[in-house]
């Protein structure tokens, strides 16, 4: 039986970077992982993660997987493949069927970080081909380059379904529409809001009642639900797609945790069966880790620091550590996370209803029941002025954490005081127009405005992220935050930059008065 | 529309093996090498993978990474092969499943 004195099970966000401390640390390491390749779901995240510098803000999902990668082929880590670890048994005895053999490996320390699993949602037709999971439409789009169909309808407004749906629109797909059973979106309203500007209607109260087809589905009907989630009749609306994606939520996957005898709660805010954990990760069973979505479901950035400080917690159980560094590795780490599970996304107002920022803002209720901020509500947050010069439009109107706006200004324009404030101007006249706030928003949600620029018309650069990129002097239309036309408009200038990482910056001309309103363009041939 | 995506406004152009030629349902088929055999099964346009035993409903990709084994198919002779994991070879003999058997 060979002997590591770190076993770490799963190669995702979570696992690779246990792994990383570990081995920093002067840990024999090993990671199995039951897939072809490494990542986790990294390699399926292709838009930029929130956060601030320390949390890898930014930058896109499947960067950061080939850095973890890099990084722990640096420092020596072991990483098998095609391994699935099928036990896990008193002592750290952990089994693993590599091919068709069965070994046994004795971990002095094991860190479990086996992630999640999708969930599913029953309803008459939801077995046929076309029904599956959001998870399997990126795998299929982002990792191997197969659209998984071309009108697809999703099911779930949590950040998953939102930025799935986002995807297949960058895919070449067509969304029909986006239901959630929950009367509010759940995922950030940024993600929302970039997909309802391309012309995404929202359902929310509503679900499937069912799928048709033969040997695929053809149609969808979906229905209005009431509180106790009863359908409502007459509330139907039927959908002809050939997909539809289920996004409706993760249960994490804790078995061999609880085949260690590790002490397994059910935590419904969690997401179901998970560990019972300690601040570092430490499970009920001596020198038994968990880190990542297993202990309770949350995202990739968070699941990344649980892993490192599991990975400096193994390192100290084993004696590798000395006192004073870890404890300054562990709250430098603790620091970062109890960042990011701030706002109004924090793990524990999970349900909530929130009616206010932390600023005092009524928040939008339009953003929660269709996916965008009116006209309306959005005054409450940011204005365009009809003055020449540029200026940052900030419709980021939740409080979420997150501040990549604010480190890039060069001019220091952006103010976030608090990770989770709400971005503010200072002296905005200083704004050079560089555009970088805009192709650096993760929630797509910064546009920059010209209000002047002769002849009673206006620019508004927004980000792009669709092939074709229209070019300078298209024709076409802008579509409002709601996705309807506003107005005609005409492509001023289109920017790629290496600096500005595919977030292409798209300048449009549109009559002055709309430069409040006009957030997405179509060409005149896409309409 | 064509299933394959040709350029990602993100990804760029998809990496990919070499075109290769196998066989589905004893018709000749083309993917690339190493990519799923589901892969090449959904840029073909075919959905269906198996058919269930009892009430003989057909089944295809639902989670794709190989967790909820409902697109199994017969591979080589062998049944219960996950398509959504197991990498397409050139010469591979790729059948819809019935049942559980090869037949």
């Amino acid at each position: 039986m060979k002997r590591y004195d770190l076993i770490v099970v799963g190669a995702g966000p979570a696992g690779l970077s246990a792994a990383i401390e570990g081995a920093k640390r002067g840990l024999k390491t090993v990671i199995f992982d039951e897939n072809e390749k490494p990542g986790g779901q990294l390699f399926k995240q292709i838009h930029k993660f929130f956060g601030s510098k320390e949390h890898r803000a930014k930058i896109r999902g499947f960067k950061i997987g080939e850095e973890l990668l890099a990084e722990a082929a640096g420092l020596g880590v072991e990483v098998v493949l095609n391994a699935a670890v099928i036990g896990l048994y008193q002592e750290k005895e952990v089994v693993v069927r590599i091919g068709e053999a069965v070994r046994h490996y004795k971990g002095d320390a094991v860190i479990v970080a086996t992630g999640a699993t999708e969930n599913a949602v029953y309803f008459e037709g939801w077995d046929l081909p076309g029904v599956i999971g959001a998870g399997a439409a990126q795998t299929m789009m982002n990792l191997h380059g197969v659209r998984p169909g071309e009108k697809v309808l999703m099911l779930g407004a949590g950040n998953v379904g939102l930025v799935v749906s986002f995807q297949l629109l960058q895919a070449g797909c067509e969304v029909v529409a986006v239901a959630d059973a929950a009367s509010a979106v759940g995922g950030y309203g940024v993600h929302a809001a970039k997909v309802a500007r391309t012309g995404v209607s929202f359902y929310l109260s509503h679900t499937i009642i069912k799928a048709e087809g033969g040997d695929r589905v053809n149609a969808v009907t979906i229905a209005e639900v009431d509180e106790r989630f009863q359908f409502i009749p007459g509330t139907e609306k039927r959908f002809e797609v050939d997909t539809v994606c289920l996004a409706v939520g993760l249960s994490p996957m804790c078995q061999l945790l609880k085949m260690a005898g590790c002490r397994v709660l059910e935590i419904p805010a969690k997401g179901g069966q998970v560990p019972l954990v300690g601040t570092r990760g430490e499970t009920s069973a001596d020198g038994i880790f968990a880190a990542g979505d297993v202990s309770g479901i949350e995202e990739a950035s968070s699941a990344m620091i649980e892993g490192r400080i599991a990975g400096i917690a193994a390192a100290e159980y084993l004696g590798y550590a000395v006192n004073a560094e870890l404890e300054a590795a562990i709250a430098e780490n603790e620091a970062a996370l109890s960042e990011l599970r701030q706002g109004m996304f924090a793990p524990g107002r999970r349900g909530d209803m929130v009616e206010f920022t932390d600023e005092g803002i009524h928040v939008s209720v339009s953003l929660l029941k269709k996916g965008y901020v009116n006209d309306e509500e959005i005054a409450r947050f940011t204005s365009a002025s009809e003055t020449p010069g540029f200026r940052p439009i900030i419709e980021c109107t939740q409080n979420i954490p997150c501040n990549p706006c604010r480190d890039v200004c060069p001019r220091n324009c952006i103010k976030v005081e608090s990770i989770t404030a709400l971005p503010r101007l200072n002296e905005y006249n200083a704004c050079s127009g560089c555009g970088l706030c805009v192709a650096s928003c993760p929630g797509q949600a910064i546009f920059l405005v010209n209000g002047d620029v002769g002849g009673g018309f206006a620019n508004v650069t927004l980000p792009y992220e669709f092939l074709p990129l229209p070019k300078e002097g298209d024709r076409g239309v802008a579509l409002g935050r709601d996705g309807q036309v506003v107005c005609e408009a005409w492509v001023s200038k289109a920017q790629i930059s290496s600096a500005f990482d595919k977030t292409n910056l798209l300048t449009i001309k549109v009559p002055a008065e709309m430069a409040g309103k006009a957030r997405f363009f179509k060409s005149k041939g896409a309409v | 529309m064509e299933k394959r995506i040709g350029e990602h406004p993100i990804l760029g152009k998809p990496q990919k093996g070499k075109l290769v030629t196998f066989t589905f349902d004893g018709a000749a088929a083309q993917g690339y090498e190493g990519e799923p055999i589901s892969a090449a099964l959904a840029a073909a346009g075919v959905s269906v993978h198996r058919y269930t035993a009892k009430a003989h409903k057909p089944r295809g990709i639902f989670c794709a990474i190989g967790r909820c084994t409902d697109c199994v198919m017969v591979v080589d002779g062998e049944v219960n092969v996950r398509a959504c994991v197991t990498p397409l070879r050139a010469g591979m003999d790729v059948k819809t499943q019935r049942g559980v058997s090869a037949v």
